[in-house]
């Protein structure tokens, strides 16, 4: 057991509901997606996003449409369907709960 | 002064340096590899060249024309490496869910199984001893130490050991030889983790296999700089020796071929005043027979001669090894040669063989 392994695998425990709480504010581009969870300490290499930004998109949680940009080709614009936002609010709940739990433990 | 090339990455075109390319390219293969069995991966990798150009555009705002090595690997540094991307456990779960249908069966077949070969990337002379460390999961160094004091038993064994096991274990030329060197499996996976380890090993120079593995205390330092230095030697010796013997190799090989050439032109008659024993080998013998002798001598000598020649070269020059065609070609000319031979002293029975000037010598 070390202590940066189960750091990391709670990170990525997170890493879906955090995109999906981001993109529930506004829809974004991938590079400011990638901005912001950096910001955030949440992953570390770009590449962790990509393949996790597809299935979210195959599980029609997202969707996107390609916008002209002013510096070079157009770029995906990533936005929550009314499924992914119904699955946003499972996953709230259990983020609840999960918190709930923590601090029981905690405090007792 | 850099070669570049020009490509086409995400739609927007870029010049870059030859090894720039080389360590792209390869990484994308690699991800192409780690992404194969998800589903839309030629999205996902759509999504990597997209933003792989839009990095690389940065650095061509700022004034930079040519993209080289150095952005390539900062941009693989932020993207990260295949298997920075594959780390942790329920990556590996999703994969294996995924892929349920096709399960690794090349793991199912080759799993595991070790195969003694030669390790061309940390050898000294043949790369026997590094191979047989992987090949035994033992410690380089001890293995060298070991045959180093092995050199010193009366009329060293271990040399003719070396050399026939030089000839005789296979060098790991591929990734896949490399796996089962080490007795890893053999997937996509594996393959594609060598073939990123092997570049960064290339384009950071770095040559230090032996400390790649875990810090080693100051006996095993110094017990690699005496192999080292013990090892250099050797290899000094053994190019010295090559060198040595190159010259008259080369001149009994250009002296059979003058006489192959005068015997196609002219004919038997030719030995009969080559050499002081000529006559006398071939007196008595019919035409056809002797001719028949005569190639068969030729190969018989001139094919290992041709081989030890090339062997020789293939170490001080680089050459590249021949073509498993022509190695057959040549072992099965020689076996001819051998049987040539044994028959036309059979023909020419006892009387030949004492008419040689070396019977007479041993005969004293």
């Amino acid at each position: 057991m070390n202590a940066e392994n189960v750091k990391s695998q709670m990170r990525k425990g997170t890493l879906e509901y955090c995109i999906l709480l981001l993109l529930k504010k506004e829809p974004a581009y991938t590079s400011d997606i990638i901005q912001k969870l950096q910001e955030a300490k949440l992953i570390v290499v770009e590449g962790t996003l990509y393949p996790l930004l597809t299935r979210l998109k195959n599980s029609e949680l997202l969707s996107y449409q390609w916008i002209e940009s002013t510096q070079g080709p157009p770029r995906k614009y990533y936005q929550l369907t009314p499924k992914g936002e119904e699955f946003l609010g499972e996953l709230e709940i259990s983020w609840q709960e999960l918190n709930d739990t923590i601090n029981h433990i905690r405090n007792n | 002064m850099k070669k570049t090339l020009t490509v086409n990455l995400g739609g927007t075109v870029f010049h870059i340096d030859e090894d720039a390319y080389q360590l792209l390219d390869k990484y994308l293969a690699n991800l192409r590899i780690h992404f194969r069995k998800e589903e839309g991966s030629e999205e996902i990798m759509n999504d990597f060249e997209m933003r792989i150009s839009e990095l690389f555009n940065e650095r061509v705002r700022l004034g930079h024309e040519v993209i080289t090595i150095e952005h390539v690997e900062e941009v693989i540094k932020r993207m990260g490496k295949p298997e920075e991307l594959f780390g942790g456990e329920d990556e590996k779960e999703y994969v294996r869910e995924e892929s349920k249908a096709h399960t690794f069966q090349e793991e199912e077949t080759t799993g595991g199984r070790k195969k003694l070969m030669r390790d061309p990337d940390n050898r000294v002379l043949g790369g026997v001893a590094s191979g047989i460390a992987a090949y035994m999961g033992w410690d380089i160094t001890a293995i060298r130490l070991i045959m180093i004091v092995l050199l010193f038993i009366p009329y060293a064994p271990i040399v003719i050991l070396y050399l026939i096991l030089w000839l005789v274990m296979p060098l790991a030329r591929t990734a896949a030889d490399k796996l089962m060197m080490r007795g890893k499996s053999v997937t996509l996976e594996n393959i594609g983790k060598t073939v990123t380890d092997g570049f960064e090993k290339v384009s950071s120079n770095v040559n230090d296999y032996m400390s790649s593995d875990k810090p080693r205390s100051f006996l095993q330092q110094l017990a690699d700089l005496f192999v080292n230095v013990v090892g250099f030697i050797l290899k000094f010796f053994a190019i010295l020796i090559g060198i040595i013997l190159l010259p008259p190799l080369l001149l009994v090989a250009f002296i059979l071929v003058i006489v192959t050439f005068a015997l196609i032109a002219g004919g038997t008659g030719v030995l009969y005043h080559l050499s002081p024993f000529g006559a006398d080998l071939l007196a008595g013998t019919p035409i056809p027979l002797a001719i028949m002798g005569c190639i068969g001598f030729i190969l018989l000598i001139g094919i290992p001669i041709f081989a030890l020649v090339y062997a020789i070269c293939m170490q001080l020059f680089k050459a590249k090894p021949l073509p498993n065609t022509a190695k057959w070609t040549l072992l099965i000319l020689w076996i001819i040669s051998v049987a040539l031979s044994v028959i036309y002293f059979y023909q020419t029975g006892i009387n030949g063989w004492s008419t040689l000037p070396w019977y007479n010598f041993f005969n004293i």
